[in-house]
């Protein structure tokens, strides 16, 4: 059993794959290609032939999803830098919470966007407090960049403290012991293992902010739609074709963009022997030199900007939900969910069933996606002709406009197919986990694969040699070396899960499997509070979950090591 | 799949032990497929929740509809209709409130799986012009005789076709806030024309046509006041004058309660909210351009396919008594859709209805309103 272990999960996660991710899809990309019945190339001709689609709208797409990626780098980065090179207390809670971005709702990014950079926000507030002129940001490219950078730039630092976490300190070492100056020795041997982590980090911010679509609309305005405006706006429509035409072009270019990075990172594999992590340097220095001050001066530079950038829109959110119509605190709007609790309808979406059912898919996400993100990722660590090419289609769930899956899963599985004189449906709880893992593992695999790429493949040769099965090997010794991938995948999985809408929705159509977000957006109406509370229980209850999963993910990296 | 055998051994004992993989409709019943597809099909639908006692319970019917409707954090109406519906009639009302609304079902149609709701409430013209692009039959019945039908407004009625009975409508207009000008007195234009003045530069919020209907409404009523050859240039210079076109109602509604701008695309109706949350009145002015409001009346229909047509039709009925039409308009913050509506006196102190509303018939919207809308979206997101 076990000698197979890693050839069944393969290969289970290929039948999950076609069954909740290739089939939907192609329910819907068969109108692209086929009108009528009949095969044709004309709606996908007709986009790449129209100059409307492919400069205003795909050339700007991949011009914003360019900026949103520079920016999200550029913020991420330090982000990282800071959390693996530096001791604080309350450290690893922060680099558990650093994912909190990623599972806001659009709707909350937009509310707490406008409080925090609007005219009348709180950045002007202390703007015109310091005695400087205020910035309108608002219904800009730039509010659009700045809102990815938010969803993003967490991601960056994340996959990047991953990588710099398990940067083997002997290395950096012997560096030092030849002679080397500490730029030097960062140049020649910490880099090189951080590069691949920064870009995949830039990958998946390119490819999602490419496939953005309520951010643009609410941040920025029509004018500035992108490709998944027009998705959006031709499905509304009943327009098929030429909604599957612009998302086949769309999926394309993403997956291209894919493929080109993972022959990249096949090319750069180091060969780094464990994970003794280097000494981390206290915030508070022993001495105080020029050098040292000016690394000071720099994080605290940098702490202002996640103020204004990540704790401003949380915490104007958490202020909307504490605050009545006409200004003033009050708790209300909590008291809402209380009441929409104790007396809500079987049809009405109650908030103790959104928080149980999205606890649920998201543990169950991430059981799932993390032994099929790890299977994954030993697979494309391997040598074998058209590697990439496998790669870029296992990475394809993050490819795929989340508009058209959604409705590729109604066709597909909530409608089902005629077999056998039954209709075969899949819906319910266990199609929205499928769902959501699907979503989900590429991130395991991206935080994954690269250290695994890195560790020296002696490590599982003597393990072999002394009779340990691959799949042994596997888990006793190479796992524990690259922890921090898989808790970071982990933490993804589960992120992924708890923020996800578009599949929830349609798989949890009418019945009571609806999650938080789902709430979120059905208790927006004329006044936020309600809306806002909802979205402060996702957040408090997501923090909790990850400083729970770091947690203990870190008990299970201390198993390993030298 | 063995699951005909499966079904008839343990006989219909409302056994749920396929995890959720196989059948089920979202836990409805829809007692046997409209469509008639197979004898299968209606076996396995009653497996899904029944107890072996339906011939005891009262029938059931599904008013599928969408989520404010039951759901909204303020008021609707779902809750009290169904209470009062149950209690006059021997019933149960369930609601089904999917995502996409009608497309939902739209989608069913085409591919050929049976629907299982009997009513629609919340349609309009162009949902309905979809249903009818797509769809070779039509998804609804025409209802006619309905008692209280007579009493429905002149001019509310969207389908020539006769399936769809309105039962509330809104108007759309611009709402602005008063205290934002320089001395506390900002006032709006008065007309289209207007809008394009400096002065009103960057103060308009509207909403993209496509996603949200107060947005589409506003669009609809450009081309109604600039004329089909004209509302593109119109357009071009509110686009020049930084009118700003954001996702849905929800985010633009926001921005303007934030002050973010002066005036927003909304519901005439806007006070009646306003006045019940205790809000300050001078920020919720009610302006009509060119004296008009762009009606957006909303309709219910049978679907064709429903097997209790008498109990839909009794619901119909049901909804547009005076008593219920009172209820729904005050609910749901809508005018009511019949002259002979039970309302407040202080209903009409804050809801506005504009001096004349202006609308689009069917027949004018069928041949042009996709093209109207596709052009705007090329003009509007070329960068």
């Amino acid at each position: 059993m076990e000698r197979h272990a890693l050839g069944l999960a393969a290969a289970a996660t290929a039948a999950v794959l076609l069954v909740v991710f290739y089939y939907p899809v192609a329910t819907v990309f068969v109108d692209a290609v086929f009108v009528d019945g009949r095969p044709t190339i004309e709606p996908i001709l007709s986009v790449l032939s129209s100059r409307f689609y492919l400069v205003d709208i795909f050339g700007f797409t991949a011009y914003q999803a360019l900026l949103s990626t520079v920016a999200s780098v550029l913020l991420g980065l330090p982000g990282a830098w800071v959390l693996a090179r530096f001791e604080f207390r309350g450290r690893e809670t922060l680099r558990s919470l650093t994912i909190l971005p990623f599972v806001m709702p659009s709707i909350m990014v937009a509310i707490g966007f406008v409080a925090t950079f609007g005219q009348n926000g709180t950045l002007n507030a202390v703007l015109g407090a310091v005695g400087l002129p205020p910035v309108d940001l608002l219904f800009t490219l730039e509010a659009i960049v700045v809102a990815h950078a938010f969803y993003n730039a967490p991601l960056v630092a994340r996959v990047t403290t991953a990588a710099w976490e398990s940067v083997d300190a002997s290395a950096v070492e012997t560096a030092r012991s030849l002679g080397a100056s500490p730029t030097r020795a960062f140049r020649d041997v910490v880099l090189p293992q951080l590069l691949p982590a920064v870009a995949i980090g830039a990958t998946l911010t390119f490819v999602f902010t490419f496939a953005s679509f309520p951010i643009v609309l609410a941040l920025g305005g029509f004018q500035l739609a992108t490709v998944e405006v027009f998705i959006y706006s031709r499905i509304q429509n009943l327009a098929y074709a030429e909604a599957a035409a612009l998302a086949v072009v769309e999926t394309a270019i993403s997956i291209g963009l894919t493929y080109w990075y993972l022959r990249y990172e096949g090319r750069n594999r180091g060969s780094g022997q464990g994970a003794r992590p280097q000494p981390r340097r206290t915030l508070w220095p022993e001495a105080w030199t020029a050098r040292e001050i000016g690394t000071r001066v720099g994080i605290a530079a940098y702490g202002v900007v996640v103020l204004a950038v990540f704790v401003g829109p949380i915490a104007s959110m958490v202020l909307a939900s504490l605050t009545g119509p006409e200004g003033g605190v009050t708790l209300e709007h909590y008291l809402f969910l209380l009441e929409r609790q104790q007396t809500g309808a079987s049809y009405q979406v109650r908030p103790l069933p959104a928080i149980a059912n999205s606890l649920r898919f998201g543990i169950g996400t991430l059981l799932v996606a993390v032994p099929m993100g790890v299977a994954l990722a030993v697979l494309t660590t391997r040598e074998f002709r058209g590697r990439a090419a496998v790669d870029a289609l296992a990475m394809a769930p993050l490819a795929v406009s989340g508009i058209v899956v959604g409705l590729g899963l109604l066709r597909g599985l909530v409608f089902g197919v005629e077999a056998f004189g039954t209709r075969i449906q899949v819906t319910g709880a266990l199609a929205v986990v499928a769902a959501h893992a699907v979503g989900a593992y590429p991130f395991v695999t991206r935080n994954v694969a690269p250290l695994l790429g890195n560790l020296d493949p002696r490590l599982v040769e003597s393990a072999r040699s002394l009779g340990a099965t691959r799949v042994r090997a596997l888990v006793d010794v190479e796992l524990p070396l690259v922890a921090a991938g898989v808790v970071a995948g982990a933490a993804f999985a589960f992120a992924i899960s708890i923020g996800e809408f578009d599949s929830t929705v349609v798989l949890a159509e009418g019945s009571t499997s609806y999650t938080m977000p789902v709430a979120v957006e059905r208790y927006l109406g004329r006044r936020l509070g309600p809306a806002t509370a909802m979205g402060c229980v996702l957040l408090a209850v997501t923090s909790l979950s990850f400083v729970i999963i770091e947690r203990f993910g870190g008990r299970y990296g201390g198993r390993g090591g030298f | 799949m063995k699951r005909r055998t499966f079904v008839r051994t343990v006989g219909a004992g409302g056994v749920v032990g396929l995890a959720g993989c196989v059948g089920g409709n979202g836990g409805g019943d829809s007692g046997g497929g409209s469509n008639g597809d197979t004898a299968t099909e209606a076996d396995s639908d009653s497996t899904g929740t029944t107890t072996g006692t339906a011939a005891s319970e009262p029938p059931e019917l599904v008013v599928s509809t969408y989520g404010a409707f039951v759901d909204a954090p303020s008021t609707s109406p779902g809750p009290w209709l169904k209470e009062t519906f149950e209690s006059e009639f021997d019933a149960t009302l369930d609601f089904a409130t999917p995502d996409s609304e009608i497309n939902y079902y739209i989608e069913r149609a085409l591919q050929g799986v049976d629907i299982d709701a009997d009513v629609y409430v919340g349609l309009n013209v162009d949902m309905l012009i979809r249903i009818d692009e797509r769809l070779d039959e039509g998804l609804f019945t025409p209802v006619d005789d309905v008692s209280g039908q007579g009493d429905v407004k002149e001019g509310l009625n969207f389908d020539p076709d006769g399936r769809i009975v309105p039962y509330d409508t809104s108007y759309v207009s611009i709402v602005y806030n008063e205290t934002m000008g320089d001395d506390g007195d900002y006032v709006a234009p008065e007309t289209f024309d207007a809008l394009l003045e400096p002065e009103f530069e960057g103060d308009l919020l509207t909403q993209n046509p496509t996603g949200s209907s107060t947005g589409k409404s506003f669009l609809l009523h450009t081309v109604d006041a600039k004329g089909p050859d004209g509302y593109l240039d119109y357009w071009e210079e509110l686009q020049a004058n930084d009118v700003r076109v954001l996702s849905d109602w929800s985010t633009s509604y926001n921005a303007f309660l934030e002050e973010e701008a002066p005036m927003v695309v909304s519901y005439s109706t806007d006070q009646v909210y306003a006045n019940r949350e205790g809000q300050d009145l001078a920020k919720h002015r009610i302006r009509f351009l060119n004296d008009e409001g762009y009606a957006y009346p909303e309709g219910m229909s049978v679907f064709e396919g429903t097997d209790r047509p008498e109990l839909a039709r009794d619901f119909l009925e049901f909804m547009l008594r005076p008593d219920v039409q009172g209820e729904i308009a005050q609910r749901n913050v809508a005018f009511p859709a019949t002259t002979t509506a039970d309302l407040p006196e202080e209903f009409a102190e804050y809801a506005q209805a504009p001096p004349e509303a202006v609308t689009f018939t069917y027949d004018e919207l069928r041949d042009n309103v996709s093209e109207w809308t596709q052009a705007w979206e090329r003009q509007f997101a070329s960068k």
